[in-house]
């Protein structure tokens, strides 16, 4: 008997807060509802799904397939994608989730032992070559491959993966914030040199607002997608970024004398210097910078076009101005890196080669197909997964100021796509030795030669 | 039970036992073992076998060895708190005073929350109420977030390991005292025997039993911390919390050296058996027989 | 001098003592469970900002984050789940393993000695040292993952050698051989003997290790996660997995769910209580 007794409570808790919150919508007495209510519903946008011209292949449904979500933030998103898939070929897409705790190459490999390996799986880049000779499927020939061309990931010249989305990164800033705190105009085009960034920095300082970056400690955030920044600016590409980092494998680059490698250092150590947790920048916390952001006490958050969500979540709205500023690391206002953010497709969709039947394959492709090609999946993948598109067909924008800014840098040219592959353990060793450094436990010396030495280990 | 019909007994009373342990426990054990000496990745279909070479890889791998010692002196510290405060507030809660039962159901709640939410408290407690109150007080001890500082995020481990396990202690000191009669503590009192002899030459011989275990429980508990570890530091501040069983988890799954991982692993374990099994000897020799 | 005036109110001055240190243990301990309660009816926001404040909250109490922790999780299905394979997990091990310790205890044997040796060392396995090979045996080779029944088995061979190792100790100690002799001479059989008279002595270790073990069953994330993928079979511990994102955690839900998971839980302990005392209050021991 006690064990009925939570059900029926939370049921009725339940009851009573649907019931509480129907009065409370009601009893609103004409007040236009708060725009800035940070507790507000977000709504999705609608899916016209009046028009659809892609062709199903009949003989595929009844298929049942999986795809494992490494993705969190869209999982109930996929869940809806699936839904409408099923609703129109007759496949199930059945989406699992990776959760907390495991990484999506464990689980991998975890699904793989037990005989129960997903037809499709969200991977990042690193997993996809680590799993792609033996496991995946060739998807060399698929037609979609014309519409990404400059994001496809080449594993000996065949292509083993989908690339779901572009994300890029930067340091975001709030105008409206900026633009009250400074009492005047701020374009952001006028920002071309670090130097020019650090006399914002300054002029805002000076204006009252003591520390104007938020700059998060997690060792993602510091090993790979600061850290990052020293092979993916080599020249700006994928090849030259693959180049840095075979050089420094064979031994062949000295760090000490890299340029990238002291402009990086310059560019975060004036990141820094203006943290919010200048005090105690170990002590920093991930949620609390959304809101800093939005709230104004900051104006700046290095990050990239995934956290809208969580500044939505702070109170934020898409019609709201905010943008990435480069990572500004050197003074010559022609480099590209002053100038343009970095984006590039970092989730990718593989499909196993391995377990699934053909037919199983085929549905797999079709869905992949279904995402480039119909109406509905390009509107899906833009809108219901406010993910930004890596294909030159799909006429949709993002609707959300960040991806927005990304997706506007791409058409314009004003973004480089380099996508550095390192071992999957670089974020947490290398994270942890920039951790040292922000703390200031360690100098430039050691941290350059905490780099060199994980290179070295590498072969 | 009488010496006859020895194989019938056996199959009734040891056998379904021993079956779901050996196969859940053993079978894989062993066939991890074998994965040690092969060259396989976790994933792939192709296995070659390398002898010792993954063992040979471990002695190379300066950081494990580093995180196996302060696996130690974390556990040194884990298991004396552990045990001294459980025992005592078992004692205590076992006197028979009013809402005993309400304080015990009270201390076993941190074993109900578990994982992430469990770091994700404490980690506001340490970043936050303690920089709080440092604010107000000006005390330097809580001036900065005590995860951000690679000694005092030790502590807060600890801390956080001792408030957890000794909930859990406390469940198994309070049966044995249960278990205890109230005659031989009356008996001791009417002989005039005082707190401290009471407790040294009564209540602890009677409690070995429970004491062996505890200390087992926490040794092993100790030794193999995982997910606090993951949940509260992650090994942060750079790395300089990262216990034995979280490098090896990194060192297999996120480093991808499969079988390296699995051989620190067995060297892991091999470590907290000796150990242990030292421990269990000591104790169980001062165990009192019913 | 009155000896036992001064000696009495010394006693009583300490108990205050003790009592007065027990409750300040006793809100440190409770502390983070009493977050949880607080933050599970706060917004994201008022947790982010104010985790400590009490009632007076930015946009004010809800239980918005149990009603969407209630439908997210599919909470009825998956306490269901939960629920049968804790209850005949639990129930699986104490009996087998309370015969294993009996037997282990009473026939101090080669094979025996063997067994509890090889339980003991097995509680110092690391569990990631036999996941992949566990996953590789159950799974590619025979095949049987994704079953209710297996997710019992594999919880009922994780958790003997702990109870066996408790039962053992208990046996040992509190069980006298008297009481088993005096029934042989009633000619009950072995069998006879351990349920009539062996297990009902073991009520206050079998109280405890049931709450210990239906905990652990209850909670536990990593094996059933390893085991089951098929969406109507998930326990309450998989079911909360939405909740997390890559970068930033569904707070308010989170802790809203985990109540809610934790809830039977705490029923189940409060109810055992009470069985762990009557145990001994039928003065059955010794």
């Amino acid at each position: 008997m006690m064990k009925r007794n939570p059900v029926k409570r939370a049921a009725a808790a339940g009851l009573a807060a649907v019931m509480a919150a129907g009065l409370l919508t009601g009893c609103r007495f004409g007040f236009a509802s708060d725009p800035d209510d940070p507790n507000e519903v977000k709504e999705t946008e609608p899916i016209d799904t009046s028009a659809d011209t892609f062709v199903y292949d009949e003989s595929l449904a009844g298929t049942s397939i999986t795809l494992l979500n490494s993705k969190a933030e869209i999982q109930t998103a996929l869940q809806e994608m699936g839904a409408i898939f099923e609703e129109k070929s007759g496949v199930h897409v059945e989406v699992m989730p990776v959760t907390d705790g495991d990484s999506p190459y464990t689980k991998v490999v975890s699904l793989y032992n037990s005989g129960n390996a997903p037809t499709m799986a969200i991977l990042d880049t690193t997993d996809v070559i680590a799993l792609a000779e033996e496991k995946a499927l060739d998807l060399t020939e698929e037609s979609w491959t014309a519409e990404t061309e400059e994001y496809l990931t080449y594993i000996d010249g065949k292509v083993y993966s989908f690339p779901l989305c572009i994300e890029g990164r930067g340091i975001i800033y709030n105008k409206a914030v900026l633009e009250e705190t400074l009492g005047r105009e701020f374009d952001p085009e006028s920002i071309t040199t670090l130097s020019e960034f650090k006399a914002l920095l300054e002029e805002l300082r000076n204006k009252g607002m003591e520390k104007p970056v938020s700059l998060a400690k997690e060792d993602w955030s510091l090993g790979a997608h600061h850290l990052q920044y020293i092979y993916e600016t080599y020249d700006g590409t994928s090849a030259g970024a693959v180049e840095v980092i075979e050089q420094l494998k064979a031994g062949e680059l000295d760090l000490t004398s890299y340029d990238r490698m002291s402009q990086f250092l310059d560019a975060f150590d004036v990141l820094a210097e203006y943290n919010v947790a200048k005090a105690d920048p170990l002590g920093a916390d991930y949620d609390e910078m959304a809101i800093d952001l939005v709230d104004g006490k900051t104006a700046f958050w290095f990050n990239g076009n995934w956290a809208w969500p969580n500044l939505e979540e702070a109170g934020a709205d898409t019609d709201d101005e905010y943008g990435f500023l480069p990572y500004f690391m050197n003074d010559d206002p022609n480099d590209f890196v002053n100038r343009q953010i970095q984006g590039s497709p970092s989730k990718q969709i593989m499909v196993d080669g391995q377990m699934a039947t053909e037919k199983q394959q085929a549905a797999a492709k079709e869905f992949l197909n279904w995402i480039v090609y119909s109406e509905i999946g390009q509107q899906m993948l833009v809108k219901t997964c406010a993910l930004v598109p890596p294909f030159a067909n799909n006429p949709y924008e993002p609707a959300d100021p960040l991806s927005r800014a990304i997706y506007e840098r791409v058409q314009t040219g004003d973004a480089f796509n380099a996508s550095a592959i390192v071992p999957n353990d670089h974020w947490s060793i290398l994270g942890a030795a920039m951790q040292k450094y922000l703390a200031g436990r360690s100098d430039r010396a050691e941290l350059v030669s905490s780099i060199q030495a994980y290179w070295n280990e590498q072969n | 039970m009488k010496s006859k019909s020895n194989g019938k007994d056996f199959c009734i009373f040891a056998l379904p036992g021993l079956f779901c342990f050996a196969a859940v426990v053993i079978i894989p054990f062993l066939y991890g073992i074998y994965l040690t000496m092969t060259d396989w990745n976790g994933v792939s279909d192709v296995k070659n076998f390398v002898g010792l070479k993954n063992f040979a890889a471990v002695f190379q791998d300066a950081a494990f060895w580093s995180s196996l010692l302060l696996t130690f002196k974390y556990v040194i510290a884990v298991v004396i708190l552990v045990n001294v405060i459980a025992f005592l507030l078992a004692y205590l809660l076992t006197r028979g005073f009013k809402g005993q039962s309400f304080f015990r159901a009270g201390f076993f709640t941190p074993n109900l929350i578990g994982g992430i939410v469990l770091g994700y408290i404490w980690q506001f407690v340490f970043s936050r109420v303690f920089v709080n109150i440092g604010e107000a007080t000006g005390w330097s001890l809580f001036e900065a977030s005590w995860l951000s500082d690679p000694t005092k995020a030790f502590a807060a481990l600890v801390m956080v390991t001792v408030w957890q396990l000794s909930g859990y202690m406390i469940l198994i000191y309070v049966a044995g005292f249960m278990g205890m009669s109230e005659d031989v503590l009356e008996a001791a009192s009417i002989d005039g025997a005082s707190g401290w002899i009471k407790m040294k030459n009564i209540i602890l011989p009677l409690m070995m039993s429970s004491i062996t275990i505890c200390l087992f429980l926490t040794l092993s508990r100790a030794f193999m911390v995982y997910d606090v570890n993951l949940s509260l530091t992650a090994g942060a501040p750079y790395g300089t919390t990262e216990m034995a069983a979280m490098h090896v988890y990194e060192k297999a799954f996120t480093s991808r050296q499969y079988g390296v991982g699995q051989a620190e692993a067995i060297i892991l374990f091999l470590i907290v058996a000796c150990i242990s099994g030292v421990q269990v000897y000591l104790t169980k020799k001062r165990e009192v027989e019913a | 001098m009155n000896k036992t005036t001064i000696g009495g109110n010394k006693r009583k001055a300490l108990n205050i003592l003790a009592m007065a240190g027990l409750i300040v243990v006793f809100m440190a301990y409770m502390f983070p469970f009493l977050m949880v309660v607080i933050n599970s009816l706060k917004q994201k926001r008022d947790i982010i900002k104010s985790p400590f404040s009490w009632l007076f909250t930015i946009k004010g109490l809800s239980f918005d984050n149990f009603v969407k922790a209630f439908v997210q999780m599919d909470f009825l299905n998956g306490f269901k789940n939960s629920l049968i394979v804790t209850a005949s997990a639990t129930i699986l091990v104490t009996f087998l393993a309370a015969m294993l310790a009996y037997y282990i205890v009473r026939r101090n044997n080669v094979i025996s000695r063997i067994a509890f040796a090889l339980m003991v060392a097995s509680m110092i396995i690391p569990f990631q040292a036999i996941m992949i090979p566990l996953v590789s045996i159950y799974g590619s080779g025979l095949g049987i993952l994704n079953h209710r029944i297996t997710l019992i088995f594999m919880h009922t061979g994780f958790s003997m050698a702990m109870s066996v190792f408790m039962f053992h100790g208990f046996i040992k100690g509190n069980i006298p051989m008297a009481l088993e002799e005096a029934a042989y001479i009633d000619g009950a059989t072995h069998t006879q003997t351990f349920f009539q008279v062996v297990f009902p002595l073991l009520k206050p270790i079998i109280s405890t290790l049931v709450i210990l073990n239906a905990l652990a069953f209850w909670n536990d994330y990593l094996l059933p996660s390893l085991v089951l993928t098929d969406k109507e079979l998930l326990t309450l511990p998989l079911s909360t997995y939405s909740f997390y994102g890559t970068y930033s955690a569904d707070y308010g839900t989170i802790m809203a769910g985990l109540l809610l998971c934790v809830i039977p839980i705490l029923a189940l302990y409060i109810v055992l209580q009470k069985q762990i005392i009557n145990g001994v209050v039928t003065g059955a021991v010794k």
